[in-house]
Order: structure tokens, then sequence, then C-alpha cells
């Protein structure tokens, strides 16, 4: 039996599952799925084969779709917040299945700031009340974006330690399985503000904790790259010494190397594309101190973004999605594929493994 | 009885139907009988802004909007407003 990869690519109209070879050379497109709704994220659940997702539409409103059969029934949950909140959901954002040992247990990231568990398998959704009635919320605020929550990470040497991030409130990290919720946004710039270095309103675009090493976080920031090597508590602006920009929306790392990070920088908040039209993957494998260009086989010029949730990485390669219906993969002698072009604009990207 | 039709992408999440036979006495009865009620209200009732409920050709709005009253009515025909390019 062949394995290959299985990328949901998630998109302004649609679910497309790429089912590439495992050489990543050659790839099939099947979709759209969901059609006509926006999906922000879409993942396979590990533990079941269930694929999740974060289903959005302009009429409709937020859902989140799941699928037992690869896509070809869904059944849909809808979510709500309570009525004394005083908020409506505006948008489901990112599905996070829980760990092995919490079998049927997921967590939902949405516009207005709030997360949402399902012990259920996704049937139901619950909003966290820590982080719905947080001390510090009255001082978040929306990004371009929405009030959106975006990376969930969960920390699986300790169940009752995960982190949330919300644009603009920053980093937000339980020790206590969700109870309480303390900002972890130390040395992490919010230039935009008066406080550029204030406790709560930083602008988080994407988290990931490694999973080998799950004291170590990074995180692409509006205002920079960071990483901390203490769950959060203190951060380190690793963005200089070969990065062309600080800005950018996705980050992705190894999981075979700790000190292995990839981001795509944009020119500026302002202007978000690759300086001078460059499309290119940066990389750093130490840790942060230096970056290297890794843009073969990418167009040029390409005017090209790539949003927040549009990049992966799996232990062989890595991914990303344009706003221009681009997917690339990045195949042998670090060359990077144009697995499919010409899709809606890609919101969303993940990876899994497929047999055939 | 009255039929209530709905466009392809709700119809999409209700197993292809795109026509229904509901017993209702005003439209927010007639919608919220059908497999696709959560999608046309939010968490506090509302209807989507973007969606017009017609009844028999009159904008149900023009009426009370779901307390709109459907006595003798035929048909409820659900659309959806889309902007944009």
């Amino acid at each position: 039996m062949a394995i290959g990869v299985l990328a949901l690519v998630g998109t302004r109209k649609g679910l497309f599952l790429l089912r590439g070879d495992d050489a990543r050379l050659t790839w099939q497109a099947e979709g759209p799925l969901l059609d006509g709704w926006g999906v922000y994220h879409a993942t396979v659940d590990a533990r079941d084969g269930t694929i999740y997702a974060a289903a959005n539409h302009v009429v409709y409103g937020p859902t989140v779709q799941r699928s037992a059969d690869e896509g070809k029934t869904w059944q849909r949950s809808k979510i709500g917040l309570p009525e004394l909140s005083g908020l409506t959901v505006n948008a489901a954002w990112h599905i996070e299945p829980g760990l092995p040992q919490q079998p049927g247990t997921l967590y939902l990231g949405a516009d207005p700031g709030v997360l949402f568990r399902s012990d259920d398998c996704g049937e139901t959704w619950e909003p966290n009340r820590g982080i719905l009635e947080h001390s510090t919320r009255d001082r978040w605020f929306p990004g371009a974006g929405g009030l959106c929550c975006d990376s969930i990470q969960l920390d699986s040497r300790d169940p009752q330690r995960m982190y949330v991030c919300i644009a603009s409130a920053g980093t937000l990290r339980t020790d206590d399985g969700g109870q309480t919720w303390q900002p972890v946004n130390k040395n992490v710039a919010a230039d935009y503000l008066g406080t550029p270095y204030g406790e709560i309103g930083q602008c988080v675009h994407k988290l990931l904790l490694h999973p080998a090493r799950p004291e170590r976080l990074w995180q692409q920031n509006h205002c920079g790259v960071y990483r901390s090597d203490d769950c959060g508590d203190s951060w380190e602006r690793v963005d200089g010494n070969g990065l062309p920009s600080g800005f950018g929306f996705p980050i992705m790392i190894d999981p075979n190397d700790p000190d292995t990070a990839f981001v795509i920088p944009e020119t500026s908040p302002e202007y978000h594309y690759g300086p001078g039209g460059r499309l290119a993957v940066y990389r750093t494998r130490d840790s942060g101190k230096t970056w290297e260009e890794m843009s073969d086989g990418l167009p040029r010029p390409a005017w090209a973004a790539v949003l927040r949730e549009a990049s992966a990485c799996d232990a062989n390669s890595l991914y990303f999605g344009t706003q221009s219906g681009s997917f690339f993969a990045l195949a042998e002698a670090e060359t990077w594929v144009e697995a499919a072009r010409h899709l809606p604009p890609i919101l969303s990207v993940e990876v899994t493994q497929w047999s055939r | 009885m009255v039929q209530v039709i709905v466009p392809s992408v709700l119809a999409a999440q209700a197993k292809g139907r795109h026509h229904f036979e509901v017993e209702a006495d005003t439209v927010g009865d007639a919608l919220r009988a059908l497999p696709v009620a959560d999608l046309l209200f939010n968490e506090r009732g509302e209807w989507s802004r973007h969606l017009n409920v017609f009844v028999d050709g009159t904008d149900a709005r023009e009426r009370g909007g779901p307390a709109c009253p459907l006595a003798g009515a035929r048909e409820i025909l659900v659309i959806a407003m889309l902007s944009g390019g």
C-alpha cells in the first residue's frame, strides 16, 4: 500500500482535498466540498480520521462541519454564545483536536475572541468561561480579520496547560485545564498601541508549540517573529539577521528539530506581499539567530499573500497556499512544486498522510 | 400547508432538498421547522440581515418579519442576498 500526503485546503469557496504522492510531485484535486462555504480551517482528527471544518457563510453564519467518510457526507453543528455575554459568534476560525488521552474532546477558536470545547466529537460546543469572561476583555480589539482566536496549542506533557492566541489580545495560557488564563506577552511588541509592551493587546498572527520540546513556542506576530523557551513567560524577538521583514502571517516548524522554523515575510502591515514581489519561505536552523531563503521553484515576481492558517508542516515537508489560489509543496532538493493553481483564495492548509 | 423553497447552499445542508411542506402560523414558525433552521437564525433568534424571505411574493419584513402571518399563504421563498465582485 502506497502512502502519500493529503492536504486539506480551505478556500473562500469550499474545501479541496489534494492528494499527493510520497515525493510530493504528482497531485490530484477533489472538490470543492462544502461548496460555497468559506473554510477558515479544516483538519483531520488523527484519533479517528474524522474531518472537521470551520465553515463560515456570509448569510448562514458560522458552523462546525464534520465528516466521518472523507468528505462524502457532513454533519453540522451550530455554535452560539449565552445571551448574558452580549456577544454573538461572528466566525469559526480554528479546530484543534484534543490530546490522545482525551477521546471526543476538541477545541474551537472563534470570533469574537472565544474558545469552545466539545466533549462529544464536535456535536455540541460550550464556550470557555475563563476566556469569555476574562478580566482584560475590555482591552481586546479586533484586527482586520476580526477578533479571531486562531491558534490553539496543547501541551502533550501537561494536559492542564494550553495556549490560545487572540488578535488582538495576545497569547493567553492556562495551567489549570482552562479555568483561568494569564496573558503571556512579555517583551512582545504592540507598536500600534500607546504602550507597546503592555500586558495585553498584542496581535499574534500564528503561534506553534514544539511537540518535542513543549516549553518552546514560536510566533509570527504583527510586530515581528518571536521565540519563547519558558512556556511564554518571556519572549525573544528573532527576526533580524536575514529576514527581509518581520511582518507576515504563517509560521511553520520542523517537528524533528526545535531549533528550526519557517516564515513567509510580507513587506509590512500596509503591504501584504513579499518585499519587491518576492514570494519566499525563510528558514532558521539556529533558533532564530540567522535566516536563509528557500525560494527555488517559486514564481517570480509574485505579488502573493499567505494567510495565517494557510501553511502546514509535517516530518518530511512544508506546504502553503496563497490568496491567489496556488498551493505549493516542498519536494526533493528543496524545490517548491506548484501542486495546484487557480483555486479560490486559500484560507487554510493542513496535511496528513493517506494510503491508497 | 405552506411550501418553503430554499436556495442551493441551504439545500446542500438539507441532504439536497430544496422544497419543504410545513404547517405553521407565521413565517418564523415555518422557518424554524426546517432542518436548516439553525442557519437562518443566529443564537439570538435573529434573521441574518443578508436573508430575504418572500411570502407569495411579498417581502416578509414588510409584514412583521418572523411574525408575518401565513394565513392562506402558499409559498415562502428564501433568498440569500449576496453582494460583492
